[in-house]
């Protein structure tokens, strides 16, 4: 009895310790966007003197202010358009280099496919004025196209290592059954390795869509043309050299976070679904 | 099949239309600035101009600042620059711009008309886009920049919290054991002393480099640099010490050496803090966080009766003129037009940003003016014509941070900042 009795605390604390542990985790996670979602309803004075969490005054006019002086609404849909363009552009190319990297003999191919790893280590800043000088030699700069042709380029190793490394682990014996039955090699392609890599291509869906979403520094480097520019430039709007405008900052911040939050709410559990079938192995 | 024709002419029509439009029209000026705060004033002038002389300025914002960096150096890299664009970083990375050919000189435009240009201008703000004869940049001698705004870095100090410890509002402290005793008050009523962005070296450099100036004079200061004087000198420890002074005294607010200027501005606009150390740009800061913060601006208080306190000022925010742009000439215009006085007056007055144009001081609020009546004492870097290497630079900001937190006194600071200036002198050579 005294056995019994000394496990069932056991398991008590042991739970009760993990449980902390989650709690103390998920509020480190969760509190930087209250503190987002309040400061985006307070004003600039109370901002930095009332430090709850709850605004004594709700301000919900910020974030009409945000839209409006922010103009959110075409970079929004020029977001959605890079992101759209982006992701799916990688999952194409990404996941037909991967398959023949993973299952197709030919000369090069570990060369290849360390060309690509290694354009892994190369940090974005570094090939900003390569990258703009090419551009500029294709007349891609300012133009949609080749910002997307940049994007693509910059999410392709990652995407490709993942999905290499998951078509590796794929048995033989299923692409057999589909050439059996007269499926041609880009037919196992589309017919049996994409749809079995809907968990890591759910990764490489989240992991390249924040990426886009949030990427600011290359647009603004390669476009003149402001009309053109990602979302992320309405926020720049309310950080000035030496003043920001936390309220709309924050307020711009929240409308630019939902759209991410709901991909990521729908693709959750792919995600983790690809995190526990070994996606991201390595 | 029938709608691809007529969309067809259609385009044809309005792109027939559109350049038979621009036909004679009068060109255009491109501007690319990083100033978000500015950009609504700059948009407003924009289009004062194009009412006056016809003529259409494109002012293009592309912040934060540092990536706008970027893009002006990729645009170099590809000879895309706009017609006036804006240089950020030191002096050196302005020299290179130079000698690529990317910036226009501005000196015989600046001399016209006996001068009326230049002499309108702050020389010392003037002085930050000249490279004067024998520069060690190897640029030719000229002015290759207009400033459009100035800046000078001050002491501010609240008048609440001053009235709170029983000392006078309107009286500052003037020498440096003035401000030391005042360090005891702060004490004694647990309140906080200096706050300022010192986890940024740059500001604990600009303060450093004010007292040099004010226990040795400039040519000292110059000397030590050309590597004439080492750091060991007594003055220089001198300087060091004012540092370990004001910690001992309790006059530094707790947690300095580690604080970022927003946290800083935080303390001080709040009314946690007497004492900040800030440029001229907090006016506007201290008014979004806090307008009714009832504070006034002060050159640090004196430690030395040889020489005059020189504080940090003059570099503001300059636009360059690209030496390849084909609307060079309506560019200067521009520039010039801007750097009026009534142009200049609208900006300090909707951005509180001091001006460039000295006849525009009387119409700034008195408190901008508070700093902008101390440009005659300024100084700054990059107006020396030489630069201390940057190593050695570290090595006097860490350190000072150093004496701060009580790790290191001032002596072995110098020891060590001489080591690190012949270790650096030897690698030139």
């Amino acid at each position: 009895m005294r056995t019994i009795a000394y496990y069932k605390s056991k398991k008590i604390a042991v739970n009760a310790i993990i449980h902390l542990l989650l709690i103390a985790v998920t509020i480190t996670c969760l509190f930087p966007l209250f503190w987002m979602v309040s400061s985006s309803l307070k004003t600039q004075e109370t901002i930095f003197k009332d430090m709850s969490l709850i605004p004594r005054e709700f301000h919900f006019e910020n974030y009409i202010l945000a839209w409006r002086e922010g103009g959110f609404g075409r970079y929004f849909l020029n977001s959605i358009l890079y992101t759209v363009s982006v992701v799916a552009g990688i999952i194409i190319i990404a996941s037909l280099a991967a398959y023949a990297f993973s299952r197709l003999r030919f000369p090069g191919k570990n060369f290849l496919f360390f060309m690509f790893m290694a354009a892994m280590m190369i940090p974005i800043p570094g090939s900003f004025v390569p990258l703009y000088v090419l551009l500029s030699k294709l007349h891609l700069r300012n133009t949609a196209l080749g910002y997307i042709l940049c994007m693509v380029n910059v999410g392709l190793s990652t995407s490709i290592f993942l999905l290499k490394t998951f078509f590796d682990k794929l048995p033989l014996e299923l692409e057999d059954a589909a050439r059996m039955d007269g499926c041609s090699k880009l037919g196992i392609w589309w017919h049996v390795a994409l749809p079995l890599a809907k968990p890591v291509l759910a990764v490489v869906v989240v992991f390249n869509a924040l990426n886009v979403w949030n990427e600011y520094v290359l647009a603004l480097i390669i476009f003149d043309n402001k009309n053109l520019m990602p979302l992320q430039r309405a926020l720049m709007m309310f950080r000035g050299e030496f003043l920001t405008d936390y309220p709309l900052l924050m307020a711009g911040l929240t409308i630019t976070a939902l759209p991410i939050i709901i991909v990521y709410l729908l693709m959750q559990k792919y995600i983790v679904k690809g995190v526990t079938s070994g996606a991201l192995f390595g | 099949m029938r709608k691809f024709p007529v969309f067809y002419i259609l385009f044809l029509l309005i792109f027939a239309g559109c350049s038979g439009a621009n036909k004679g029209s009068k060109p255009s000026v491109t501007v690319w600035h990083w100033m978000t705060d500015r950009d609504p004033a700059f948009q407003e002038l924009a289009k004062k101009y194009e009412t006056d002389t016809g003529i259409k300025i494109n002012f293009e914002l592309y912040a934060p600042s540092d990536a706008y960096s970027q893009k002006v150096r990729a645009a170099a890299q590809g000879q895309n620059l706009p017609d006036i664009y804006g240089i950020l970083g030191e002096k050196r990375d302005f020299s290179s711009f130079v000698k690529a050919g990317h910036v226009l000189e501005l000196t015989p435009y600046m001399e016209e008309s006996g001068a009326a240009w230049k002499n309108a201008l702050f020389a010392k703000a003037l002085a930050i886009n000249e490279f004067r004869e024998g520069n060690s940049y190897g640029v030719k001698p000229g002015i290759y920049g207009v400033p459009i705004d100035t800046m000078t870095i001050q002491m501010l100090y609240n008048k609440d919290l001053f009235r709170q410890l029983g000392l006078d509002p309107d009286s500052p402290p003037k020498t440096f054991q003035e401000f030391l005793d005042i360090g005891k008050k702060i004490k004694q009523a647990n309140l906080q002393g200096l706050v300022s962005g010192w986890d940024e070296t740059w500001i604990i450099d600009s303060l450093a480099s004010n007292y040099a100036f004010n226990i040795m004079g400039e040519g000292k200061v110059m000397a030590t640099i050309r590597g004439e004087v080492p750091y060991t000198d007594p003055d220089w420890i001198r300087v060091l010490a004012i540092f370990k002074e004001m910690q001992d005294s309790g006059v530094l607010a707790n947690g300095l050496v580690t604080m970022i200027n927003k946290t800083a501005e935080q303390l001080f606009a709040n009314g946690r803090a007497v004492f900040a150390f800030n440029g001229s740009w907090c006016v506007n800061v201290y008014k979004g966080m806090n307008p009714d913060l009832n504070y006034g601006a002060m050159i640090p208080p004196s430690a030395g009766d040889k020489y005059p306190m020189t504080i940090w000022g003059g570099a503001g925010s300059s636009f360059m003129v690209n030496l390849r742009s084909k609307n060079m000439e309506e560019a200067v215009k521009f520039l010039r037009w801007l750097t009026d006085k009534d142009q200049q007056v609208y900006l300090a007055q909707s951005t509180n940003n001091l001006p460039a144009n000295k006849e525009s001081l009387s119409k700034l609020s008195p408190l901008l003016s508070q700093f902008a009546y101390v440009m005659e004492h300024t100084t700054h870097p990059s107006a020396w014509g030489i630069s201390e290497f940057p190593q050695v630079i570290e090595a006097i900001d860490k350190g000072i941070q150093s004496i701060i937190i009580g790790e290191k006194s001032p002596e072995q600071v110098a020891q060590e900042v001489q080591r690190m200036k012949e270790r650096e002198s030897a690698r030139k050579r």
